[in-house]
């Protein structure tokens, strides 16, 4: 069944026509858009993937073939939904850039914040844009979505660094605070060149091979309390409209996203509103775009979720949930359980939720794992059980990972 | 020219250069160090600290507070005698071997400063045996650590045995935290407390040190 078909029957089952059974991808697409058959459950299988295939982090962050076949062989070993080819994805474009990486055995690499590369504005003048799809690990990066398109004959969500993450990583933090308030203009101009000379070819390029309906803008640095609200409407926000404008199609949607900070605000719907601010601007057919509004767990245990059900409500989008990393690390599995209750009770109802596993620590006993997607293939299925609370989840029945991939799994 | 209010302007402002001009002059016209430090410098950070307490400051204005306190102590400090001026315990601190992260513990040490700690930072991704050989050497009241990765945190458990093995366990106070640290796991591993943002941590170096 092409993509199009697929998405049709995932729209159409949202609203009410339920022709056939849905597949993970479809669910995934009706739970964006209403009420699928149970809440979809997205997971991004990560350095968990790589920890578990035994490969190491050199391997797993530049070689397309290991890195694909130990992501699809973790995530497909626990059923999820649908899962997202997730590298070092704030990395990439400053790599790209020049950048200096700092490379361990057993972990992502990570920006060397002690020698940032834009240090003057005289660097900002010698920067050269990256060739999109040539420079540093931008190959990579196409070539794991091509493979990903061969093994799930689906396009992935394709993710990028946000302009705004970008220029703080490459300036360094207290060098772009001082920049804001001495030489805002420096900024300005830091993010012009990120948005438009780097991360629209780079969205395009992306797009162009993969044919993506969602590419996301990942905006850790545009959370609370690292910067004021204020500060991201100033000097993120105008940047981000830009970008979508330059890059969003009636088939594609750009949208920015990843930043939190709603605990850290006296009124958390300022963090909530800027996040849709994120989204919405430049983005044309609004009501038929596929947002999700992604509020992450140390804020949700904070604020409570219902406050964050209501506002995705009221702003008619989809609220997306991860489950805590170090919940799923340490269990116990009855705790895993009684967690994806609470997340079903108070977030699922009629629709519109979807659940992220955004990270499994490195380690993590797969019976958590096996545990928390039996909790929600039992408690997440619509309609909600009224005695969602006496309801019990049994202990999953499971082989070991080495034994279902000799028998299922793609060769690393 | 009240030098004093001017350096404390100055800190509360986040104004780093002016700050270490403002320093500099007033040393050159013989402002007595020892105040110029604590009514300017320390006042300063103090005022940034009760404004960001108050909820009407963003952490980027405590960072750059912070860097203009840094900047303002760093011309003052040299000239005074040992001893004149009075911290309120000393604390060592560093994110854990493997781990680049730095900006949380960049926070915390800004806001323990403010607090009037004496910190001496490690930095990142410090091998563990530096952090029981620096205990050994500085004897800081408290040793922080922090991790920002599940894969890192686990060093932290060594550390504390590390310390338990060279007999200095008893002798300072760990705490702990970072993106991937949790209380449980604090508490499992034995420190002695766990901040799960940089206002808690100051709040539990207060209480660890009994108000030094």
């Amino acid at each position: 069944m092409g993509v199009m078909t697929k998405l049709t029957k995932a729209m159409l089952y949202s609203r009410g026509f339920r022709l056939t059974e849905l597949d993970g991808f479809e669910r995934l697409i009706a739970g964006i858009y209403g009420r699928p058959d149970r809440v979809p459950v997205i997971m991004q299988p990560y350095t968990y993937a790589m920890g578990m295939n035994g490969l190491s982090a050199r391997r797993f962050f530049s070689e397309p073939e290991p890195f694909i076949h130990a992501s699809y062989n973790t995530a497909a070993y626990f059923g999820v939904d649908f899962w997202s080819p997730v590298f070092d994805f704030y990395n990439i474009e400053l790599d790209a850039l020049g950048q200096k990486l700092i490379w361990r055995d057993k972990s992502e690499p990570d920006v060397d914040t002690s020698d940032p590369l834009v240090k003057s504005e005289d660097d900002l003048k010698r920067l050269k844009p990256p060739v999109a799809g040539k420079s540093g690990r931008m190959p990579y990066v196409l070539e794991s979505y091509r493979r990903f398109m061969e093994i799930m004959k689906l396009p992935p969500m394709c993710y990028c660094c946000a302009p705004f993450t970008m220029a703080v990583l490459i300036r360094g933090y207290v060098n772009i605070l001082r920049d804001m308030r001495r030489n805002p203009a420096f900024v300005h101009r830091l993010m012009e060149f990120l948005s438009m000379e780097v991360t629209v070819p780079w969205i395009d390029t992306m797009a162009e091979l993969t044919n993506s309906s969602i590419i996301v803008m990942s905006d850790a640095w545009a959370s609370q309390p690292n910067m004021a609200p204020e500060t991201v409407r100033e000097f993120c926000l105008p940047y981000i409209e830009k970008v979508i404008r330059a890059t969003s199609t009636a088939m594609r949607t750009v949208l920015d996203t990843g930043s939190w900070g709603e605990r850290s605000v006296k009124d958390p719907r300022q963090v909530l509103d800027i996040k849709m601010d994120m989204m919405l601007p430049g983005n044309q057919l609004k009501a038929l775009r596929p947002f999700f509004l992604l509020v992450w767990n140390e804020d949700y245990e904070e604020i409570g979720i219902p406050l964050a059900r209501a506002y995705a409500r009221e702003k008619k989008v989809c609220l997306a949930l991860n489950i805590r990393p170090n919940l799923i690390e340490e269990g116990p599995p009855e705790r895993i359980a009684e967690t994806v209750r609470k997340l079903v009770k108070e977030g699922a109802g009629k629709g519109k939720l979807m659940l992220i596993i955004n990270l499994v620590p490195p380690g993590t006993p797969v019976e958590h794992v096996h545990t928390l997607m039996a909790a929600i293939r039992r408690f997440a299925r619509y309609p909600i059980a009224l005695d969602l609370d006496s309801m019990a989840v049994a202990a999953p029945a499971f082989i070991p990972f080495e034994d279902w991939v000799a028998k299922e799994g793609l060769p690393i | 020219m009240d030098w004093e209010a001017d350096l404390k302007g100055a800190v509360v402002e986040g104004d780093e250069i002016k700050a270490a001009q403002v320093a500099k002059q007033a040393l050159d016209e013989g402002a007595d160090p020892l105040s110029l430090l604590q009514n300017g410098a320390v006042a300063g950070i103090r005022e940034a600290g009760d404004i960001w307490h108050a909820g009407d400051y963003f952490l980027p204005d405590i960072i750059l507070a912070s860097e203009a306190y840094k900047e303002a102590a760093k011309t003052i400090e040299p000239l005074l005698s040992h001893g004149q001026f009075s911290y309120r315990g000393k604390v060592l601190i560093g994110a854990v071997e493997g781990d680049a992260h730095d900006i949380g513990k960049n926070i915390v040490v800004s806001l323990l400063k403010c607090a009037s700690y004496e910190v001496i930072d490690l930095g990142v991704d410090v091998p563990l045996q530096d952090f029981v050989d620096k205990v050994r050497e500085l004897e800081p009241d408290i040793l922080g650590m922090g991790a920002y990765m599940t894969t890192t945190m686990r060093g932290m458990s060594e550390v504390i045995g590390l310390l338990d093995q060279a007999g200095l366990r008893e002798k300072v106070r760990v705490i702990l935290g970072g993106a991937a640290v949790t209380r449980e796991y604090a508490k499992e591993i034995g420190a002695d407390g766990y901040g799960a943002d940089a206002a808690e941590a100051v709040e539990l170096a207060d209480h660890l040190t009994g108000g030094k």
